[in-house]
């Protein structure tokens, strides 16, 4: 049976299509978790699953929008009629794909699947290698100037044929890590994952016939497409909105970068235009984007209110362009360097917030900070180096509905205990607290980032930092403030007390120095006033607000945890209007920023 | 039924809707039961009107009875619903917001634009700091401020809650600071109850160790108030004999151990249904199980390898974590009561909504016009017209109705039709689920017999094993029951736990002995507290190890005897090969630690056995009747119903048929075969083609 042939699909094949390939990724990735060798996979679970239709486009995947467009570079190198059952392609070369992956320890794996010889699906799989060489281990420097400096990279090859898997590629691969074993080790495990994805599709098409599963796949992305485009047609009315966003810096050199996205809207066309961002930076926070990464955060966003709507194809089809310009930030010429992509990554979803609210009259999101990473190698005499990788987390956006998520990291990435990351570093952790008043006050508050006070007990030890918001703290959006940015300090309070770069390494650290990483907040949403005054109570007793905020920004007055409704209206009616629809220390509109 | 002195075992199992009871002569293995509502605003009550009943229904009297047992949802009901006392936490300073930033993920599943962050169980206003630290080796870094301790204790007593939790970092390498906290505030606040995590979970990772201590506090005082009057109602009734609790590692512990520990019956329900299921699968034979107890509102999956459930310490309840050992239970929204909707796309959801107990299906008459899983199965005619022997009766046109004008109308197709995709995706969701405990642990359900209960479990059983490929399907006695005889056939169980972290080259016979040995001394206090003679009595020893960088354990069984540098290295060899079993690779050269020390102490309050079934006179039995019935094909037909209570041992059913019986309905599917085996148990298989053949 052909697709476009026989009986009609029905919603319930659809929906039970659905959850057999949702089911199958579960299995999918329980299988890398349970077998890759790295902690990368297996502790802070970086990868990704999903089944695409013959031309590429995603019809179920894990809804992470960090790449897309997988299968096509494989294509123009492996055309389909070349490729066979039992063929693995793999790829980590970001340049050499246009971006299907966006920084190379993501290395993406891809299985055909056939129906009597003709090609049905790919099943693809990408996860987050421990160290791929390049000029430190882990391979990510936030000093890298070039993708060269990053690790080996891998164009499009055929690493299994007909299942059985190219020794010599492999050899190659795997010379060009440290970590040899744990290399194959998560190779095969993701391998083994895209094969045993493979057979439950196969399985499916024997149970439903391979009619109703082509049928399905296209059902799928059209129920995404239409539920995008019916709240595109509901939500944004036609016309043309701009926006800026800030990237404190690229941690080589001093100077600041900005994402700017145009939307625009004229009928049933929508389009993102990303042409006027910054030129691309020396510095790794280059974002090599996929047309589908703002189409995937767009989409989430506005389908959110149906987790049944899954994140596909169809909300690229919803989206007719993406305009981007050679040579900047969003759109980088190898070889400029991609490690830390996830700064830029962030701003663009900002930058998407920023033009929706525009377009809704206020109705997004305000901006969430970017997750923190320190790097801490400890030397000390007679004993062994220790190497300390903390991801910390920081404060999401305000939301129309919700506060923004307090202390917070990413999507599926655990935070290491404190009793956890003393066995292990080489540090004690003094304290481990909110950062109050970093969320931006609003409406709804933005949420606030974190303080973590650690002992050096090492002789001595390297610091290296990656915070954003320092300088650029996430905005708030409607009459919400800004969140508060971001610092890092040495000996806080003692005479040799000093600010260290946050997008750094190298500063040299000594036994009893004690570092404060303080994290940045998220934007709030909507004017404080009118945030009610029971929940601003609330945020001063949990600590999340202090007093003297509470009485100045959101203008809630009270004495022994009473509040004084009198004084508080009192205070509400004095405080000033915002006035720009966002804010970063003041309240501004979109065009004036965008023309600095 | 008749009893002699003292030989009944008395078990109740309370949940949100009924009670369930059963009386069972411990010789004879002769029982009676019952179903009386529970009556969750004054539980104890609904309790006893089990009690009175059963032992009416039984002609027996206080005197029969040699031990109660009781599962209850009130510790589970506390904590989902966000009850119990008003909760202080007192931790290091420094640390007063480790419960807020827990472990600051969004879950994998969720849209990370939507997802709110759960509730934490003490609000951090009520997170009270005190100077002091001990070091990750247990060595004193500050010592205790004691002059802050005591305005900790005075802030406590104006703030007017009823319980404090203690969680101090490192408590669990050295507790001296969280038990001298614990004495002075005893000592201020004399009628706060106090929960230590030393005493609760004394294992390292903060934020897990202080949700667990936190529940426990919060609890504390309902589960205390709970015993106090079991206690009182069983003496009134001069049942003298000792009550033990369900709790949620598939053991039992007595009302004093409740109330000092509460959190551990977080999952006392779930617990005793799997334990249940497990002990009717080595009754019929069956020593590795998939469990799957179908409910109104959600479904719970357990595991059971070589007769006993499988445990975790990774579990969790509602959006909290619970590092308690407990048995491995998995929970999604799929029920009777899950409605079936269509999206403004065309698309169609069943559940997670429900719509419960009340109004609950629309076929139940009571006002509720949205379509349901159960207004489906009657739709189809898989359950019959009327519920409990038709005391309840149903409205068939009703979920008809709801189901043609809410999904079949939408897409344009019939109400039949309609309700057999609702069922195919309530099924897929409960295959999804089971395919957790199974697949996607490296486990193939073919191994598996498939144990089917709660009301709703038997009518979709056939199906699941159908679609994900079990041996066969056990449908209990009595399905409805599962969890009172659960009860039944567990016995005392308590987990100690320490961690001591021991680096590779570092391991230390001596000190692993000592910890193991302080740990056993606990287990026999605790066992002869509770009248256990030392034949009675079973420890089993375990390490949490993992190798050296790695930040997940696994818990690897050490053998009895004095501990030589010769029975680690054992354990760890065991070590590598268990990593290698669970996740295809191990590394024996790698460096290997130990982390944490357990120790499972059980004991034995005596075994019980139900009575077979009078053997079938010739295996075909009779139906009782026979209705219409939808199953796979594209109309109804004509299907056998047989009566439970007249199947016996030997009887041989083909399908397509229903078995019907008081709680509940199985279905057993064209090309299956249900045999009664001698315990009165429904297996149902498929039917091989040797046997299709003529």
């Amino acid at each position: 049976m052909n697709s476009g042939t026989g009986p009609q699909v029905d919603p319930f094949t659809i929906e039970l299509i659905k959850g057999t390939l949702n089911g199958a990724r579960a299995e999918m990735e329980a299988l890398i978790a349970r077998t890759a060798m790295s902690p990368f996979i297996r502790e802070k679970k970086d990868y990704f699953t999903a089944f695409l239709n013959p031309a590429g486009e995603l019809v179920v995947s894990t809804a992470l929008t960090l790449a897309g467009n997988l299968v096509d570079a494989v294509l123009d190198e492996f055309p389909a009629g070349t490729m066979r059952p039992g063929d693995i392609y793999a790829y980590n070369d970001a340049y050499g794909t246009g971006g299907a992956v966006s920084h190379l320890p993501d290395m993406a794996f891809v299985m055909p699947v056939f129906h009597q010889d003709r090609l049905i699906a790919f099943v693809e799989s990408w996860g987050h290698l421990w160290d791929i060489g390049g000029m430190v281990a882990g391979s990510i420097s936030p000093h890298a100037t070039s993708v060269f400096q990053e690790g080996i990279m891998i164009p499009p090859v055929r690493l299994m044929r007909d299942g059985v898997e190219a020794r010599d590629i492999m050899r190659i691969i795997t010379r060009n890590s440290r970590f040899p074993d744990m290399h194959v080790g998560d190779i095969r495990a993701i391998m083994a994952a895209c094969r045993l994805g493979a057979r439950r599709l196969d399985e499916t098409i024997a149970r439903y016939g391979v009619g109703q599963v082509e049928q399905s796949f296209e059902a799928m992305l059209t129920e995404s497409e239409t539920a995008l485009r019916n709240r595109i047609a509901e939500r944004i009315p036609d016309g043309t909105w701009g926006f800026r966003d800030r990237i404190d810096s690229d941690a080589v050199t001093e100077r600041s970068y900005f994402v700017d996205l145009e939307l625009q809207k004229q009928g049933r066309s929508l389009i993102l235009d990303f042409s006027r961002s910054d030129r691309q930076a020396d510095g790794p926070i280059n974002f090599l984007m996929d047309d589908s990464v703002p189409k995937f955060m767009l989409g989430l966003w506005m389908c959110m209110d149906d987790p049944g709507i899954g994140m596909n194809g169809g909300f690229e089809r919803a989206v007719d362009a993406i305009a981007t310009r050679p040579g900047t930030l969003v759109a980088p010429r190898s070889p400029a360097p991609l490690g830390l992509r996830s700064h830029t990554m962030i701003r663009v979803t900002s930058a998407l917030f920023g033009v929706l609210a525009q377009a809704t009259g206020g109705r997004a999101s305000a901006a969430p900070a970017v997750y923190v990473l320190y790097y801490l190698r400890g030397r000390s005499a007679g004993r062994e180096d220790t190497l300390c990788i903390e991801g910390l987390s920081v404060g999401f956006g305000a939301r129309t509905f919700a506060d923004g998520i307090d202390a917070v990291y990413y999507v599926a990435q655990e935070n290491y205990p404190i009793e956890f990351a003393e066995m292990e570093f080489g540090v004690e952790i003094e304290a481990f607290g909110i950062h109050r008043d970093s969320g931006g006050a609003g409406r709804w508050r933005g949420g606030c980032g974190i303080i973590r006070d650690v002992r050096v007990l090492a002789d001595e030890a390297e610091l290296g930092l990656r915070l954003d918001n320092c300088r650029h703290p996430a905005f708030g959006v409607n009459g919400g403030r800004s969140g508060q940015p971001g610092r890092v300090l040495v000996n806080p309070g003692q005479p040799d007390e000093r600010d260290i770069a946050t997008m750094s390494d190298g500063t040299r650290l000594r036994r009893g120095d004690l570092l404060r990483i303080i994290t940045p907040g998220g934007g709030g949403w909507g004017n404080p006033a009118e945030r009610p005054a029971d929940l601003v109570l609330d945020d001063v007793l949990d600590g999340f607000v202090s007093k003297k905020a509470a009485e100045d920004i959101y203008g809630v007055v009270f004495r022994d945890d009473v509040i004084d409704h009198d004084e508080t209206r009192r205070r509400r009616e004095a405080l000033p209007r915002p006035d720009g629809l966002y804010h970063r220390g003041h309240y501004y509109h979109a065009e004036a920023d965008r023309l600095d | 039924m008749t009893t002699t002195c003292a030989d009944s075992l008395l078990a109740l199992d309370v949940g949100g809707t009924f009670t369930d009871v059963i009386l069972v002569d411990r010789n004879s293995g002769e029982f009676a039961i019952a179903k009386t509502p529970s009556v969750p605003a004054a539980p104890a009550r609904g309790f006893f009107s089990g009690v009175d009943r059963v032992l009416a229904d039984a002609g027996a009297g206080p005197a029969d009875i040699a031990s109660v047992l009781h599962g209850s949802t009130i510790v589970t009901n506390a904590i989902l619903e966000n009850t119990g006392a008003r909760t202080g936490l007192v931790t290091t300073a420094g640390f007063r917001h480790v419960l807020e930033i827990g472990r600051a993920e969004i879950p994998r599943a969720a849209n990370l634009f939507s997802w709110v962050k759960p509730e934490r169980p003490v609000r951090a206003r009520h997170i009270f700091e005190v100077p002091g630290r001990i070091r990750l080796d247990g060595s004193e870094a500050v010592p205790l401020d004691e002059a802050a301790l005591d305005a900790v204790a005075d802030a406590i007593g104006a703030a007017g809650l009823d319980t404090v939790a203690v969680v101090l970092l490192h408590s669990y390498a050295n507790p001296h600071h969280e038990r001298r906290v614990g004495a002075r505030l005893r000592e201020r606040l004399p009628d706060i109850d106090i929960s230590l995590s030393v005493d609760v979970l004394p294992v390292f990772r903060e934020y897990e160790r202080t949700v667990a201590t936190t529940l426990n506090a919060r609890v504390q005082p309902v589960v205390a108030r709970y015993v106090r009057e079991l206690a009182t109602g069983l003496q009134q009734r001069a049942i003298a004999a000792p009550l033990l609790l369900m709790k949620s590692n598939g053991g039992t512990c007595p009302p004093a151990e409740a109330a000092r520990a509460p959190v551990s019956l977080a999952l006392s329900g779930p617990a005793a249904g799997t334990a249940g299921a497990a002990w009717l699968g080595r009754l019929a034979g069956f020593p590795d199980l998939l469990t799957i107890d179908m409910g109104g509102t959600s479904a719970d999956v357990g595991l059971v390898r070589a007769n006993e459930p499988v445990r975790t310490t990774a579990g969790g309840i509602g959006h909290h974590p619970l590092s308690l050992p407990m048995i491995d239970i998995h929970t999604i929204g799929a029920g009777g009561g899950s409605i079936a909707s269509i999206t403004d796309e065309g698309g169609i959801r069943v559940g997670p909504e429900s719509a419960g107990a009340d109004p609950g299906p629309a076929c139940y008459g009571a006002g509720a016009t949205r379509p349901t899983v159960t207004d489906a199965n009657l739709v189809l005619g898989r359950i019959p017209a009327s519920l409990l022997d038709g005391e309840v009766a149903l409205d068939p046109d009703a979920a008809e109705r709801a189901i043609d004008e809410h999904v079949a109308r939408p897409l344009d197709t019939s109400a039949g039709d309609a309700a057999l995709g609702i069922i195919d995706l309530v099924n897929a969701s409960m295959t999804g689920a089971l395919k957790v405990m199974s697949v996607e642990r490296g486990l193939d359900p073919i191994d598996f017999a498939l144990s089917a209960f709660g009301g709703a479990g038997p009518v979709h059983a056939a199906m699941l094993m159908r679609s994900l490929g079990t041996g066969c399907v056990l449908v209990p006695r009595h399905p409805g029951i599962m969890c009172a005889i659960g009860l039944l056939a567990t016995d005392l169980r308590y987990d100690f736990a320490v961690t001591r972290l021991q680096r590779a080259g570092d391991i230390d016979p001596v000190l692993t002995g000592e910890v193991l040995d302080d740990l056993a001394d606990q287990a026999d206090r605790r066992l002869t507290a509770d009248g256990i003679p030392p034949e009675r009595r079973l420890c089993r020893r375990a390490a949490d190890m993992r190798y050296a960088h790695q930040g997940v354990e696994l818990t690897v069984g050490l053998a009895d005897g004095p501990v030589t540098t010769a029975t680690l290295e054992t354990l760890v060899k065991d070590f590598h090969a268990l990593h290698q079993r669970l996740y295809t690779f191990s590394d024996p050269s790698a460096p290997v630690e130990i982390v944490t020390l357990r120790l499972e102490a059980s004991g034995n309050t005596g075994e019980f056995s139900l009575p077979e079934v009078a053997r079938a006179a010739s295996p075909r039995p009779e139906p009782a009747t026979e209705r219409r019935v939808r199953l796979d094909g594209r109309t109804a037909v004509p299907v056998p119903v047989y009566r439970r209570t007249a199947l016996c041992a030997g009887h041989e059913i083909s399908g397509p048929a229903i078995v019907e019986q008081f709680d509940s309905t199985a279905v057993v599917l064209d090309g299956q075969v249900a045999l009664t085996d001698p315990y009165g148990t429904l297996v149902i298989r498929e039917r091989t083609s040797r046997e299709r053949a003529p």
